[in-house]
């Protein structure tokens, strides 16, 4: 299939009600319809099939949610959802759903329970993420770090790394998905990138001793790291590519897309395994990520969020309000396929994200876009690719 | 409160600072309103929001925001340790607001406003541009940017200040800590 040359998006109707106060980002679950928007102090989850209210979760956090995260291996009758938060802690929800996800405005709503706090962090939680198999949980802050947790028993977080590099605020943190290899086996290394206030991104993975340590830092931004985001597996994809790239978005309003070099041949491994000299030293762990490829710059103010389809499609929004659509030539030449210019009315647009489509009786199959912003709005855009 | 930095900064009367008002009352000899439909065109974003814009309310200015409305919006700002407004202490100065309409996005509106702290290592400054942030924030319709920052070589730790005034998310999170919030508060008394 060749790729698309042309989008035409086309609003849907915000999702009821209104949140009037400023919305900084939604979370679709990975297999139900349904999708966490943050905003003040609370989280409001929304139905994807009749694109309102189903619950809400409020009085854990007594400053903003900035974001959450669906744990990937919770059970169809528990939800669980992880927040970060403003003052400083990451908490954990649990929604114990007898059987009725179908709610509407009118549903209670004291499901939600409290569960745990993550302490830790000294200032601002700017993003949480749980790694493909749910193992692990990322967090990171205004503290500048980034902190691993893992659930070891039920209800019981560990630390696993607290990881101290960056040298100003944390603002966004994203595992490398699980990739299917050409046997249909799935595998996925537990990778993580941060991008931070520092205007750079790093990359962090688990060495042969167990700690984390940082591989490679990215320093070509003219800004602040806003996002990243990893690239999905393609849809159909000739035999399970795995291209091992991501992209970025950032204050300058550039959005860049950044892939491993790949290794050396017959590089030996555990070289200097004898010698006494830190983890993060070893020849092995140095990887080489390079920029290969930068979208058309379309934004004029800060670019806030990025989101990558199954098909290779890029949307992007930020501060000047706009919601812009990108594909990747047979070349690898980006290029903008549509945009949409006060997405969001005059206010600015903090979050996009790619969700599957669950209204109108639809089956999951179909995908849409979700913003979300300043105005408290969260809204659903159809795209129509030519 | 810390111990005071800048002693002893220069202050300007108030009949001193730029205003529309105090010209107003310099007597001419023409009719006063003759030109101020050329001087002072129709509000696009007014007459858009309101039916007919023919019947704006009251307290709404029939003139476009200019470089002198936002002025007088911050200048009544009070220093957080002098007695004084920002527009008294020159911080806040008149010809360092610029307001930039977008070329290519005909929907937002950008005003710039430099900021010139009374001394070099005044470490209110942050405070000082946080407060200018916010006011503008909360009176500008949502269509324009606000873009606040130190005037290039008035402060030594510019590029710090600039870049955390810049980052919307640390100005949100600032906005909830009640400590800073009642500073804040106390500024904006006088506006």
């Amino acid at each position: 299939m060749p790729p698309p040359t042309k989008a035409i998006i086309s609003p849907l109707p915000p999702f009821q009600p209104d949140l009037y106060i400023r919305a900084w980002s939604s979370h679709p679950h990975p297999t139900l319809p349904l999708i966490a928007t943050t905003h003040d102090k609370s989280v409001t989850i929304f139905s994807l099939s009749t694109l309102s209210k189903h619950s809400s979760l409020t009085g854990g956090h007594s400053r903003s949610i900035r974001s959450a995260a669906w744990q990937p291996s919770s059970t169809p009758s528990t939800l669980k959802l992880v927040t970060g938060s403003f003052d400083a802690t990451a908490g954990i929800w649990t929604y114990d759903q007898s059987g009725t996800l179908e709610k509407n405005v009118s549903a209670e709503e004291d499901e939600w329970e409290f569960n745990l706090v993550l302490e830790g962090h000294e200032n601002e939680i700017k993003s949480v993420a749980f790694s493909p198999t749910g193992q692990f949980l990322a967090t990171c802050s205004r503290d500048k770090s980034v902190w691993i947790w893992e659930e070891v028993e039920e209800e019981e977080w560990e630390t696993v790394a607290v990881l101290s590099e960056h040298e100003g605020d944390v603002k966004f943190v994203s595992w490398m998905p699980e990739y299917k290899s050409q046997k249909g086996r799935r595998f996925g290394e537990d990778c993580l990138v941060s991008a931070s206030y520092d205007d750079t991104v790093r990359v962090w993975r688990e060495d042969m001793d167990g700690e984390w340590v940082c591989v490679c830092v990215l320093t070509e931004f003219g800004g602040t790291v806003w996002a990243v985001e990893w690239e999905k597996e393609k849809e159909g994809g000739e035999g399970g590519i795995c291209k091992w790239r991501f992209i970025t978005a950032c204050q300058d309003g550039s959005v860049k897309v950044w892939q491993r070099k790949d290794e050396p041949e017959g590089e030996e491994k555990e070289e200097n395994k004898d010698w006494s000299i830190p983890n993060r030293m070893r020849r092995e762990l140095r990887e080489e990520w390079i920029c290969v490829g930068e979208l058309p710059r379309v934004h004029e103010r800060e670019v806030y969020s990025v989101c990558w389809n199954k098909k290779g499609v890029v949307a992007t929004t930020g501060g000047d309000g706009k919601l812009v659509l990108y594909g990747e030539d047979k070349e690898g030449k980006w290029k903008v396929l549509g945009q949409v210019e006060g997405a969001h009315g005059d206010y600015e647009v903090n979050h996009v994200v790619w969700c599957r489509r669950w209204d109108g009786g639809r089956k999951g199959e179909e995908e849409m876009l979700v913003s979300t912003g300043d105005d408290g709005v969260v809204r659903g855009w159809e795209v129509k690719f030519e | 409160m810390p111990e005071i930095q800048n002693e002893n900064p220069t202050i300007l009367n108030v009949s001193e600072l730029p205003s529309r008002r105090s010209k107003k009352i310099v007597p001419r000899s023409g009719p006063d309103s003759t030109f101020d439909s050329v001087l002072y065109p129709k509000q696009a974003w007014l007459s858009s929001s309101s039916s007919e814009g023919e019947e704006a309310d009251d307290d709404d200015d029939v003139a476009p925001i200019d470089e002198q409305d936002i002025f007088d919006l911050i200048s009544p700002i009070s220093d957080p340790e002098h007695p004084h407004t920002l527009g008294q202490l020159s911080v806040v100065r008149l010809p360092d607001i610029q307001i930039l309409s977008s070329d290519s996005n005909h929907r937002l509106t950008t005003v710039k406003v430099d900021l010139t702290p009374t001394i070099n290592h005044c470490s209110l400054a942050t405070v000082i541009g946080l407060a200018v942030r916010y006011r503008l924030e909360q009176t500008l319709p949502p269509s324009w940017r606000v873009d606040v920052r130190m005037k290039d070589g008035s402060h030594a730790q510019d590029d710090q200040v600039n870049k955390q005034l810049g980052d919307k998310e640390r100005v949100a999170a600032a906005l909830e800590n009640e400590t800073l919030r009642g500073m804040l508060e106390k500024m904006l008394e006088g506006c």
